[in-house]
């Protein structure tokens, strides 16, 4: 009998000793108390995109330089249900400043109505949500991005040709979202005024470069003549290259990107090392995001405007080399 | 010498049955990790147990609903000693033709009606992806891994392909899709489900012959042919009803995200099968409750949430979830030699 309750009790303080584990990496988390520090709670989409990390990254830099501030960053896995539960579970805690970069567009703006209607001010980063729920949007313009891939793809080939003709293969992101709505529209309304700058692929590659460079393969095998790779990120351009790289045909076409991180991974990067012709700072909205969100938190007179547009800017392997930044962000 | 008050508890203790031992130990544990969640939790405005808050406890219930509803009937499945992988890509589907059909489709009829169209139409498919697979496991005595690990690629495919790589919004309008978010999306209506559907997979685990064939196919196969039971049917019956909860719970997904998206619910599969396992159900099969799958899918949604309002990083979050699943197996295995 006894060696028996023995062997009841082990399980019992294993699963005890385990709970006060979590419990002292959780108190490890508490801020100590001092002067009067304003909870920032973040719910980042998807912390595994480079982009998305470089934004965190950023953040916590800077928020962290306000000195007044504890941030508290969620990911939400690339998962709706995981961020929508997130941000639920931050409205509980009534932040000071709640930050929500979309995985989406529809599933967010229901729970982050809730949040306004709980009086949290909200900061919409990046992507927009369906209905305004947010205090202000601060992102860029992937239309004009889209326009300005648009317009560089048209001067090259009008440069290779003496007129603007021939053919473009435009790798796409993940659908229905609006970067990847928009980063095609503006290049499509370009396009659309020179009937002999043709389309002949537009595969998905929901932003992944292993992805893109299947898709790539594919088209590659099925169209003789390529003159540009157009993707809507720089991790799918990559890709595209790489597997025309593997059929000995990457010097036939040119391939843009968009995105614009630093760091060796990043498409700036690419760009001096001549493997994408071009790229675009999609910038990380993120210095404005902590400078309007500092001024609403101390000081109550301030009144956002309703949306902040931060401009991209063209990267092309004359100015690489002055934008790229070798270990931190391109901001 | 045992202290006699300690040796009539050990009495007592003994004379619960086996089964019944390792539900009250998971719901021990569910009410220690409450506890602690009570006692770490951060404190309101008005100095309240955030954590304790209606709004927050019922929060969690509406976030485990889904893989929830999911996991009930993967049980069933893991009673049978067989494995559902498919589930994430038919809540997928589901979410994907209830919100084509009330996006795409203008039959003219009045909005009940027409919601009712896209439920039924949402939940046939979704049953019968399942019972495809059922089929195939029973007729041509296929592993339950990879005939279900084929559907999960084909029906991610099928989603994929119907909604032509979109998201199918079901936005926030008038329409009928609207209202159908509406309705579906009240957490009322998200837990009320979860419930509803609990209780009747307990019962039917319970308390009726079905529910027992279930068990006796996964404790020993051979005995129950040799016994006579249907097995094929059985096991056709489990995945049609894998398919039939997945669906449902692809519903409430749809209305929740307010999309039909046929890139939802990656990874479900493994949250259900973690949480059948934590509540107790042996992967091999035979031996598992309701009940304990109910507290495992708690346990998860609780744990997220405690470390959540405390804002645990999360990747520390899911090193401490890793641990808890071994941990919870680990103290199921002890019980058993003790016992």
């Amino acid at each position: 009998m006894k060696i028996k309750l023995i062997h009841l009790t082990r399980p019992l303080l294993l699963v005890t000793a385990t709970i006060l584990l979590a419990a002292e990496m959780i108190s490890c988390n508490h801020a100590s108390p001092g002067k009067r520090q304003f909870f920032v709670a973040f719910s980042q989409a998807n912390n595994a995109e480079p982009y998305r990390s470089a934004q965190n990254e950023l953040m916590t830099r800077l928020f962290a330089r306000a000195g007044d501030v504890k941030l508290v960053i969620a990911d939400a896995q690339q998962d709706n249900s995981k961020q929508v539960a997130q941000v639920e579970t931050f409205i509980r805690q009534h932040p000071d400043l709640l930050i929500v970069a979309p995985n989406e567009r529809a599933a967010l703006t229901a729970v982050m109505g809730e949040a306004m209607a709980q009086k949290i001010p909200v900061i919409c980063l990046e992507r927009d949500i369906m209905q305004p729920n947010y205090t202000t949007l601060v992102h860029s313009n992937n239309l004009v991005i889209g326009r300005m891939a648009g317009e560089f793809i048209r001067d090259y080939l009008a440069g290779k040709y003496k007129q603007p003709k021939g053919t473009v293969v435009e790798m796409q992101g993940l659908l229905g979202v609006e970067a990847a709505m928009n980063r095609h529209k503006g290049a499509a309304d370009v396009f659309a005024q020179y009937p002999d700058i043709r389309i002949i692929a537009n595969p998905v590659a929901d932003w992944i470069q292993a992805r893109a460079k299947d898709r790539m393969t594919e088209v590659l095998r099925g169209h003789a003549s390529i003159d540009v790779v157009y993707a809507h990120n720089d991790p799918m351009a990559v890709g595209a290259y790489l597997a025309a790289k593997e059929l000995g045909r990457e010097r036939e076409m040119i391939f843009v990107g968009v995105d614009g991180l630093g760091g060796p991974a990043g498409g700036i990067k690419k760009v001096q090392d001549g493997i994408l012709a071009a790229t675009f700072v999609y910038p990380l909205c993120v210095e404005k995001t902590v400078e309007v969100g500092l001024k609403m938190l101390r000081d109550p007179n301030f009144h956002p405007e309703k949306e902040y547009s931060v401009s991209p800017q063209l990267v092309t392997p004359q100015n690489a080399p002055e934008l790229y930044k070798p270990t931190g962000q391109n901001q | 010498m045992t202290p006699p008050a300690i040796a009539g508890a050990g009495a007592v203790w003994k004379r619960i049955s086996a089964q019944n031992r390792d539900v009250l130990k998971s719901v021990g544990a569910l009410a220690a990790i409450c506890l602690f969640a009570a006692l770490l939790s951060p404190r309101a405005g008005d100095g309240s147990y955030i954590f304790l808050q209606l709004g927050n406890l019922t929060d969690i219930l509406r976030q485990v609903s889904i893989v929830g509803i999911i996991s009930l009937a993967m049980n069933f499945v893991i009673l049978t000693g067989g494995i559902d992988l498919s589930v994430g890509s038919i809540l997928a589907l589901s979410t994907t033709v209830v919100a084509l059909v009330l996006t795409k489709w203008q039959p003219g009829l009045s909005d009940s009606s027409e919601i009712a169209l896209g439920v039924l139409a949402a939940l046939a498919i979704s049953t019968a992806s399942g019972a495809l697979s059922g089929a195939v496991i029973a007729i041509f005595d296929v592993q339950p891994f990879v005939v279900t690990l084929a559907g999960m690629i084909g029906i991610r495919g099928l989603a994929k392909w119907l909604s032509n790589n979109a998201n199918v919004d079901v936005g926030f309008g008038q329409d009928v899709a609207s209202t159908f978010a509406s309705v579906f999306r009240g957490k009322a209506v998200t837990i009320g489900c979860y419930a509803v559907l609990a209780s009747l997979f307990a019962v039917l685990l319970g308390r009726t012959v079905f529910g027992r064939y279930v068990r006796a196919v996964g404790d020993n196969e051979r005995a129950a042919l040799y016994a006579g039971l249907p097995i094929r049917r059985v096991k056709l019956w489990v995945y049609s009803l894998s398919g039939l909860l997945s669906g449902f719970a692809g519903l409430l997904y749809a209305a929740e995200n307010h999309q039909g998206n046929p890139n939802a619910g990656v990874g479900y599969e493994l949250d259900a099968i973690a949480a059948v396992v934590i509540g107790g159900t042996q992967l091999s099969g035979g031996k598992g409750t309701i009940l304990g799958t109910i507290v495992g899918t708690l346990m998860i949604g609780v744990l997220t949430n405690m470390l959540r309002l405390n804002n645990v990083d999360s990747n520390v979050e899911m090193m401490i979830k890793g641990g808890i699943i071994v941990l919870a197996v680990a103290v199921q295995k002890q019980g058993k030699r003790a016992g």
